[in-house]
């Protein structure tokens, strides 16, 4: 929570200087938008939500107020509130940043500050923005995207424009480093916490990371690698210890080893057309120590890729497929070990303001998607989910 | 019926005129914006939010008009977008933190008044608008 004060703080005090500008020098701007997802899967239920039996439990507004005193200035709030199932229900800070852009060679920001890494991870949660109603869950799962999307922390980035030699074309830099809060209900956590491990307040982690957008001189293509650096992951735990004939809690702490997450991807965007393809790799190693003798290490190796494409049929109408792949390296054989995930998307447009989604999945395997709590009868190997959504923005 | 084909005639003239006369439009900026040509391209990456200054290093401020023929015209030449698409794209830029919304206005008067008022303006209107007149205005040639 402090963290969160301190981020409006900032941002408000870097507003304080404009306080005395009318409205109209400050180029106040105020947008927003809402959705609201219907959930059906023929299997398993997804998203720790009742999808079997349909579940509309899936409703994000969002609301963005920004102002802009001087040019290179620009200070802005994204609050917004989510509800998914039995993941999140409530509000969140998008991003409360101060914006200074010198140039387009240099810019920085500053505040809670969205993490520009890989491919969509800045516009993951922005739903008007793409096609597909559900981007690919090996890369960006839906259930873990507050723990991956900002931190409080810097941003610096910008262009550098390859004039001298414009067959090279462009090249975007960005670097960022700070701190970012899981909560207990992030879906990495919620598996332990369903098996008795309590977070109470969650993780917190450090990191520091940097990514290259290449704007080749093919007209369209992009090529891109990010790679984050995450130094420390860290927080309270406790559970339950039979002692007896009863219980006894105990305290520990959750620590993982430094990590690095490399990512590389690639866009070709050719008028209507569209395609992209995205991999990752996250190797970490981590344990819950209680008092006692020291606990092994576990280890988590997840390589995750997806490839998609997309067309504009018409100005209002838009259709898409992707495939998305994660594998667990060393997990045991068996669906728990992976997720393949084809999807087919549509969109149509019925004004500048109001758009309706339809999408299909086909999902194998159940490493991504599911919470055990609400499978109690176990997972099956394969699912179908079909999701319906309609969306406003302004 | 040879007058109503003759009115038809001349009504289909009138919209084909119309049309013309709408995409022979300019492109203005503020006197502060140094150069006094464009090209194609930074006008693009300037009105997609992709830049925030010209090639001789001008600082630019993109100012559209609402809507119209006169802006339709100047997203399909320069931007490649439709309405929609365009302010979909740039609502996108500011949810993700990157941008805020070019200012717009209802008419290229109000858009022209803006313009010259404002430090590295830059926007469009149509060749009727007569932004010469407009003290504080520049016309720029568009390579």
């Amino acid at each position: 929570m402090y963290r969160l004060l301190l981020a409006v703080f900032l941002v408000c005090a870097t507003a304080g200087s404009a306080c005395a500008q009318s409205l109209e020098d400050l180029n106040v701007q105020f947008h927003g938008f809402a959705t609201q997802g219907f959930l059906y899967s023929t299997n398993n239920n997804v998203f720790a939500t009742n999808s079997s039996n349909g579940s509309p439990d899936w409703t994000e507004a969002v609301i963005n107020l920004s102002l802009q005193p001087i040019p290179n200035l620009r200070i802005s709030i994204q609050p917004r509130y989510e509800l998914l199932g039995n993941y999140s229900n409530g509000f969140s800070l998008d991003y409360a940043q101060a914006d200074y852009k010198a140039n387009d060679r240099f810019g920085v920001r500053f505040g809670k500050v969205k993490i520009p890494t890989g491919l969509y991870n800045e516009i993951q949660d922005v739903d008007p923005g793409y096609i597909w109603s559900l981007l690919p869950q090996s890369i960006y799962p839906i259930t873990s995207r507050n723990g991956q999307l900002s931190q409080y922390g810097g941003v610096v980035y910008g262009t550098l424009s390859l004039e001298d030699h414009p067959k090279l074309g462009k090249l975007e830099y960005r670097a960022w480093g700070g701190e970012i809060g899981l909560s207990s209900s992030d879906g990495y956590l919620l598996p332990y916490v369903e098996n008795g491990i309590n977070l109470p307040n969650g993780l917190t982690r450090t990191e520091a990371g940097a990514a290259l957008h290449w704007r080749t001189p093919l007209h369209g293509l992009m090529i891109g690698v990010s790679e984050v650096k995450n130094f420390t992951i860290t927080g309270a735990i406790s559970t339950l210890f039979p002692s007896g004939s009863g219980v006894v809690p105990v305290n520990g702490e959750f620590v993982a080893q430094p990590y690095f997450q490399p990512d590389y991807f690639a866009q070709f965007v050719r008028g209507k057309f569209m395609i992209a393809t995205e991999y990752t790799r996250l190797a970490v190693q981590y344990k819950f120590q209680f008092p006692g003798p020291a606990a092994p290490y576990a280890q988590a190796d997840e390589r995750s890729v997806f490839g998609m494409a997309s067309y504009k049929i018409s100005e209002k109408f838009a259709a898409g497929l992707y495939y998305s792949q994660q594998f667990s390296r060393g997990a045991a054989p068996g669906p728990a070990g992976y997720s393949k995930d084809w999807a087919l998307a549509a969109r149509y447009d019925f004004n500048q303001y109001l758009y309706a989604k339809a999408e299909e999945h086909f999902i194998d395997g159940t490493g991504e998607f599911y919470e055990d709590g609400l499978n109690p009868n176990g997972l099956k190997g394969t699912t179908r989910l079909t999701i319906l959504k309609v969306g406003v923005s302004f | 019926m040879k007058r109503a084909i003759l009115s038809l005639l001349f009504f289909w003239l009138f919209v084909a005129c119309s049309v013309a006369r709408a995409q022979d439009l300019v492109i203005v900026a503020n006197k502060s914006v140094k150069t006094a040509e464009v090209n194609a391209e930074d006008l693009k990456d300037v009105f997609s939010g992709e830049k925030t200054s010209l090639k001789d290093g001008s600082h630019a401020v993109p100012t559209t008009l609402k809507s119209g023929p006169v802006h339709e015209a100047f997203l399909k030449k320069y931007v490649g977008k439709g309405d929609p698409a365009f302010r979909a794209a740039w609502r996108s830029l500011v949810f993700t933190g990157q941008g805020s919304m070019p200012k717009s206005f209802d008419t290229e008067a109000d858009l022209l008044e803006f313009v010259s008022a404002t430090a590295g303006a830059i926007g469009y209107v149509s060749a009727g608008a007569n932004p010469a007149a407009h003290e504080g205005i520049k016309v720029l040639a568009v390579k």
